[in-house]
């Protein structure tokens, strides 16, 4: 570890590299190691021939945006299991919270309709009926939009911010297979056909995935640090 | 999708240039930046933001290892080297990327633009 350089940029990377979630140790690693570069850069600017105000300009703009710095470190950085002990690991923060957070919301959404006693309107097609409840379907981007930003907020990629915020029907999804493969082991196969599955697809995984992902698409897209190719 | 494959060419890239850096001697990330900006004349740059999190990848894969080491101006620095891991890995980058290049310059004369 260092013993010593500027307290200056140590105090500056320390005050702005936030929410940096990683053990102590490794947190102060990268401080020290981020506040020498920013050391060797105003260093270099004085070299250069400018003065001190000037050069400390150029090196706090070397860093725009600190947040996706953070997190970028604390992907890079991530190692399963290495995380401090009693800490949650990143996977369960970036996935398995904010998923059942967006499951609970859904589950609370509608159990309050139905207490409200609102009931769900039925259409029927084609020899089949079909469920809407409105007012549940508009609570749901907000219980997505959650999940997104709560995986998003712990530094989780695209695809785990989809999962989170998808999660309540990825559950009704899982929970529908047991009971259709339970149905089928147990030979009463006739009560849960393909129409009843297409039903299902349609009132518990195509209809409440929508506005699930419709709240969450403003936190499904970050900017990504990548190395500038100049010609 | 361009984006994306401007980004995903822009971050190979990168990453053989850090490799190919440490694999002549160990580096500390100030010292990468400006090595790969002069020697390729300020055609690809390295800001802190887009350097630190590929050498912690690259460390994290195995193929480079950190050491705290004091510098020629008594400054203790993180200096990068090359595993063994990252020097097998080095070999065929350096052919797939010569490859494409190849690849690149058979389709649009790159190399005589």
């Amino acid at each position: 570890m260092p013993d010593r350089f500027t307290n200056d940029w140590t105090n500056l990377v320390r005050e702005h590299l936030h929410p940096l979630r990683l053990p102590a140790s490794q947190q102060q690693e990268v401080i020290a190691e981020l506040a020498a570069h920013l050391e060797d850069l105003y260093d270099q600017q004085i070299q250069h021939g400018l003065s001190e105000s000037e050069a400390r300009e150029r090196v706090i703009n070397e860093v725009i945006q600190w947040r996706p710095l953070a997190q970028d470190i604390q992907r890079s950085k991530f190692k399963e299991g290495t995380m401090n002990q009693g800490r949650m690991n990143a996977r369960t923060k970036q996935l398995w919270l904010p998923g059942l957070v967006s499951l609970l919301a859904a589950m609370l959404s509608l159990t309050a309709v139905l207490l409200l006693g609102v009931q769900p309107h039925i259409y029927y097609a084609h020899q089949a009926a079909t469920t809407f409840n409105f007012q549940w379907l508009a609570a749901l981007p907000l219980c997505g939009a959650v999940a997104a930003w709560l995986s998003r907020r712990a530094g989780g990629g695209l695809l785990t911010c989809l999962a989170s915020s998808l999660f309540p029907v990825m559950a009704f999804l899982a929970c529908f297979c047991i009971i259709f493969l339970g149905a089928t082991i147990l030979g009463s196969e006739r009560a849960l056909g393909p129409s009843a599955f297409v039903l299902f697809m349609w009132n518990w995984v195509f209809l409440p995935g929508t506005p699930l992902l419709l709240g969450a698409l403003p936190f499904l897209f970050r900017r990504n640090q990548s190395p500038q190719v100049t010609s | 999708m361009t984006k994306r494959i401007r980004s995903k060419i822009a971050r190979g890239s990168a990453e053989l240039a850090i490799l190919a850096l440490l694999a002549d001697q160990p580096l500390y990330g100030f010292e990468i930046s400006k090595q790969i900006e002069e020697k390729t004349g300020g055609a690809l740059c390295f800001t802190l933001a887009s350097l630190y999190p590929m050498l912690y990848d690259l460390e994290k894969r195995g193929w480079i290892a950190g050491r705290w080491e004091a510098n020629q101006a008594g400054r203790d620095r993180r200096y990068y080297c090359l595993t063994p891991a990252g020097k097998k890995e080095l070999a065929p980058l350096r052919r797939e990327w010569n490859v494409f290049f190849h690849a690149l310059d058979c389709l649009a004369g790159v190399s005589n633009a």
